[in-house]
């Protein structure tokens, strides 16, 4: 019996959607495909609610299993992991709403909102470090900013990813370090040189080629910004001495401002006593 | 261009030759697993043949079974090495390279004769990439060979219902019958419709998964075809 070319491509769309055959799930659509599987929006019967359901060719063991347990805002819950009628694995997770960070930035300019959500993602990796797990794959496109401003750090990778170029760490086995370069790519992606020289010195710092030359961890990471917000020095720049000048006016504005009054003040106290 | 060949097409209609060619390989590998990608790659290297080196029929035959001859006397599928490229790739690369020799031997006893004219059609056909032909090929030979797989699978294990259900659904062009009207025909309920054409489709995917590790080195390269297949 031959097959034509339409009935060849049907046969490949449908073989291709995961079998939820007894599970509690119904199939919507497809919202995304990467590396390591397909998601899919679908509809929890027993429970009433939407959820995404990424399905992956690999088995969920090992370290895969241990990202299932991480709770943590900045992390999509998962709320159950299996293996479907047709031999694939799958996670369900909370269907989160709204932009992939690269596409939310567009619309989101300042300098505050891109370090906020830096933050927020610097965290979630932080606790998963704290937790044993790396991400592996960082890059904007693994992070969701949802309708409140709320972000979720997403697509936690299991042994076979093999990270993205521009945000891959050089190194061949990829650990906590190789996490901190993918964060500096992502900072590099977010801020660039000419909105702040020192922002743009932390990203660097985080993706120096030599893992020593790295902050040694993600936390170290997150104090230089914090450093940043808060004026003072950071530790990734040797500032010049002007920029040193600016940095402390800026800081130190009111008491500057005092200052001067005071100076003008006096100034016009002493030509009012002479004459 | 003349009509392509059936050989290699489904229904194990593959010529007796190919058992001899396998088992003349002296090679590492076991007949059983020369027979799969002999099976999976039959066509998709027949058509790369007639679409890059402008072949008729039955010289794109010829060269196609040369190839195989080679290559099993040469131990050649034994010799791929899976960090440098995928198998698929290896055997394309490798038939190119040895249709190539083949075509400039030809060209060489031919100079100084008359000089042959490429068909209108022939020229037409020779804009399409055989690289992706080769591919295009692969995947519709992967189909064909797991779907006949599929209805030995249903009759030795009483599964002609399903495979019923399976040919008026999904292997027709244009109306199909719905669900209600598979119901009836079969004379079951409309969940066991759904269910019966569930597990076809199901048994379909391992099946051509199965095929492809048959031809694949691993667990890596298999997941990576299977996205080929698939993306």
């Amino acid at each position: 019996m031959e097959v034509s070319d339409s009935v060849l491509e049907r046969l490949r769309l449908v073989t291709a959607l995961p079998d939820l055959t007894g599970t509690r799930y119904e199939l919507e659509s497809e919202i995304g495909r990467g590396g390591m599987g397909v998601v899919y929006a679908a509809r929890d019967r027993e429970l009433g609610r939407r959820v995404a359901l990424k399905v992956l060719e690999v088995p969920i063991t090992g370290e895969a299993q241990l990202i299932a347990r991480l709770e943590h805002p900045g992390i999509v819950p998962i709320f159950e992991t299996g293996t479907l009628a047709d031999g694939r694995s799958f996670y369900a997770m909370k269907l989160v709403s709204g932009a992939r960070l690269d596409r939310y930035i567009a619309d989101h300019h300042t300098l505050s909102e891109r370090l906020r959500l830096m933050r927020r993602v610097g965290e979630a990796l932080a606790y998963a470090h704290a937790q044993g797990v790396i991400h592996r794959d960082l890059k904007p496109q693994n992070v969701m900013v949802g309708e409140f401003g709320e972000v979720y750090v997403m697509d936690w990778g299991v042994d076979a990813v093999a990270g993205t170029a521009g945000f891959r760490a050089p190194e061949s086995t990829l650990d906590r370090l190789s996490d901190v370069y993918a964060l500096g790519a992502l900072l590099k992606s977010l801020v660039s040189a000419s909105d702040s020289p020192a922002v743009a010195a932390i990203a660097e710092k985080a993706m120096r080629a030599d893992r020593r030359e790295r902050y040694g961890s993600v936390s170290a990471f997150l104090a230089d910004v914090d450093r940043f917000e808060q004026g003072l020095a950071v530790e990734a720049w040797s500032e010049p001495v002007w920029h040193r000048l600016r940095r402390f006016a800026s800081r130190n504005a009111v008491l500057l401002w005092l200052l001067a009054a005071y100076t003008l003040v006096k100034f016009l106290l002493f030509f009012l006593r002479k004459f | 261009m003349d009509a392509d060949t059936a050989i290699g097409g489904p229904g194990g209609r593959f010529p007796s030759t190919h058992v001899s060619l396998i088992e003349a390989a002296a090679s590492g590998l076991s007949d059983a697993a020369m027979d799969q990608v002999i099976a999976l790659y039959w066509k998709p290297v027949y058509r790369f043949v007639r679409l890059k080196f402008q072949k008729s029929n039955e010289d794109a035959k010829d060269l196609t079974q040369g190839f195989f001859a080679s290559a099993l006397q040469r131990n050649f599928f034994a010799r791929f090495d899976p960090a440098k490229a995928s198998f698929r790739t290896y055997v394309r690369m490798a038939v190119e390279r040895y249709s190539a020799n083949q075509h400039a031997a030809e060209n060489r006893q031919k100079r100084g004769g008359a000089v042959e004219f490429e068909t209108v059609e022939e020229q037409v056909i020779a804009t399409e990439s055989p690289e992706l032909e080769f591919d295009r090929e692969w995947r519709r030979q992967l189909f064909f060979l797991a779907l006949d797989d599929l209805r030995v699978h249903c009759k030795q294990n009483g599964k002609d219902v399903q495979l019923g259900i399976f040919e008026d659904y999904d292997l027709t062009d244009g109306d199909r019958l719905s669900y209600s009207d598979l119901a009836v025909k079969y004379g079951i309920p409309e969940s066991t419709v759904n269910n019966h054409l569930a597990w076809a489709r199901r048994t379909l995917r391992a099946l051509i998964t199965e095929r492809l590790r048959g031809t694949t080195s691993g667990a890596k390269e298999l997941h990576e075809e299977m996205r080929r297949v698939w993306k």
